[in-house]
């Protein structure tokens, strides 16, 4: 696994750019634009739960499409089942997703590199098949009718893209400051230590297991607020929400992206996304041109496009 | 009696490491371990910090037995391992290292909210640390990227930093120019005022000068115990060992 970066310098300036596109966009943007950018801005949210356990504990999932599920379902379940709110709903969600991500990490994260990302293939699997069998959730044609926060009172129309893109917009800010916060911190410096060395962390007596633990519960919390937020903007959730090849994705657009400097994540999931989008719409091999520039990108260009970045940035200096 | 070995054995396959091993270390003692390439040095010592599983014997470290205690809860207790093959944290630099071995000292490894770069106590720390291990001048330098010796000096570092009460230092001088030699012995001697420690060292001279005790360990088998005057008039010793 490539370098944690350490460069908040860039990391903001990348933000902030990534950002007052996607606002100049929305306000100017078409019915679809808009919808575009949410969903772009929610797959950002996903990625960056993926990056966060890549990148600080070495632990590299191909189940977090499960959590990507729980959140939808769950969203789906307490404001259709049991009238909660939309937005106590997204609320729960983390929670659950923290909870049930916990309960998982606490078995699985002693596992290293590629049975880590079996088991977790596996769980996210039997999670899907499950899904897909469940009467309660719908089975395979899941569940729909599900409404999006009601800010009507203080004059805000979540219906109109223009503002749900906003809504959104501000989770990802929240979810980027609390990660930024945790990596510069005591707990994010050992996580990101037991990436380079774990065997040393154990020897200078650190709890290597519940570090690792507390991150992945923390990264499922984040990815069900995805999924929340997810359901939320198309009123309806499919259980292809929670096929393994979605945590695949997610993988390809940190790879893309460059792993470990969160906003590298976001533009990540920016660039993949656009151009699946785009790829989709003109020729029918486009995951063959995906995959071949994804190869490139591994072998030729160290830590994705923000290691591009940040090359570019040593020259100006 | 703050560390005591009684009767470790160990094997790798069929090669027996360690043989019927006892030892004994008081608080804040300074006791050496000398012997020959391959003796078992390295394994005893991963024995005590619990990297290794003994195949028998029972291992007490303050009137606890903590023979089935993993290597973290070791640490916790209080044993710290300087490794003869550097184990660093490539990525970071020499102070991110030393804050990151400080947050286990002052517990707070667990904090996700308070910048470690802003934590005063652990940053002076730091840099009170590097400063003895000599690496002052090299705070924002790359684990990765620092000369060999000064990578053995962030070594010894990192196991000081967690702040315990029994360090093992396996060849800590390894690879030391003579000048970063003699900064080290006069660091290590004063450490062992207030911490026990045990060493593990070839150079005969760095034994002499620390070592109130030595132990000599030839084989897996512990053949002497004495100061460093009887270890110098030991005839076995000198045949088996300084081959002189
Ligand atoms: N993990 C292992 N598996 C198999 N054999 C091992 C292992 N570790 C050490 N050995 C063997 O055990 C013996 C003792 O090794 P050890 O590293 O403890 O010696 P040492 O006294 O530290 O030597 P040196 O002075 O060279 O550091 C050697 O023969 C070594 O090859
Ligand atoms: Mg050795």
């Amino acid at each position: 696994m490539r370098a944690v970066n350490y460069n908040p310098k860039l990391r903001l300036q990348l933000l902030l750019i990534l950002l007052s596109i996607s606002i100049i966009a929305n306000i100017f943007g078409s019915y679809f634009t808009r919808f575009f950018i949410a969903e772009i801005t929610i797959l950002s949210i996903f990625a960056i739960s993926l990056d966060f356990i890549a990148s600080r504990g070495g632990m590299v999932s191909l189940g977090h499409a499960m959590f990507l599920g729980i959140g939808a379902y769950s969203t789906a379940i307490l404001s259709i089942n049991y009238g909660i709110s939309p937005l106590s709903s997204t609320l729960s969600t983390f929670i659950i997703g923290v909870v049930i991500g916990l309960i998982i990490g606490y078995f699985i994260v002693f596992l290293d590199g590629i049975f880590f990302i079996m088991v977790t293939l596996a769980l996210g699997e039997m999670f899907n098949a499950w899904v897909f069998t469940s009467d309660f959730l719908g089975g395979s044609d899941g569940i729909s009718g599900i409404i999006r926060p009601d800010f009507s009172q203080i004059g805000i129309d979540m219906n109109n893209p223009l503002t749900f893109s906003f809504y959104v917009i501000l989770w990802l800010l929240g979810i980027y400051f609390l990660l930024t916060k945790i990596t510069d911190a005591p707990l994010g410096r050992n996580l990101d230590a037991i990436r380079q060395n774990s065997h040393r962390i154990s020897a200078i007596g650190g709890y290597t297991k519940a570090y690792k633990a507390i991150a992945f519960s923390l990264s499922a919390g984040i990815a069900s607020i995805a999924g929340s937020l997810y359901v939320q903007l198309n009123g309806f959730i499919s259980p292809e929400l929670t096929h393994w090849t979605v945590s695949g994705e997610g993988l390809i657009m940190i790879i893309v992206g460059g792993i470990g400097s969160i906003s590298g994540a976001i533009l990540g999931a920016t660039v993949v996304h656009i151009i699946q989008h785009e790829l989709s719409n003109i020729i029918n091999w486009w995951m063959l041109v995906i995959g071949f520039g994804f190869i490139f990108i591994v072998l030729f260009m160290e830590d994705g496009l923000w290691g591009l970045l940040e090359r570019i940035q040593k020259k100006l200096k | 009696m703050l560390l005591s070995l009684n009767n470790i054995n160990k094997s790798f396959g069929a090669i027996k490491v360690l043989n019927n091993v006892n030892i004994i270390s008081e608080r804040k003692e300074c006791i050496g371990i000398i012997g020959p390439n391959g003796a078992g040095k390295s394994t005893l010592f991963k024995v005590i910090s619990g990297n290794l599983k003994q195949d028998t014997g029972d291992i007490f470290f303050n009137n606890t037995n903590i023979t089935n205690f993993n290597t973290e809860k070791r640490a916790r207790l209080g044993i710290s391992q300087s490794f003869q093959k550097n184990s660093l944290f490539p990525e970071m630099t020499v102070k991110e290292s030393l804050t990151l071995a400080l947050t286990h000292k002052y517990n707070v490894s667990f904090n996700i909210f308070n910048s470690l770069v802003n934590n005063k106590n652990i940053n002076t720390d730091a840099i009170n640390i590097a400063k003895d291990i000599g690496l002052s001048d090299y705070l924002e330098t790359k684990s990765d990227n620092l000369a060999y010796g000064l990578q053995r000096q962030l070594e010894l570092g990192i196991a000081i930093a967690c702040n315990p009460t029994l360090l093992l230092l396996d060849e800590p001088t390894a690879g030391m120019s003579p000048q970063e030699t003699k900064e080290i012995i006069k660091l290590i001697k004063k450490l062992s005022i207030n911490y026990s420690i045990i060493i593990v060292e070839h150079d005969m001279e760095v034994i002499y000068e620390l070592a109130k005790r030595i132990y000599v360990l030839d084989r897996g088998s512990l053949i002497f115990e004495g100061d460093s005057k009887s270890v110098k008039n030991s005839e076995l010793v000198q045949q088996k060992y300084l081959g002189i």
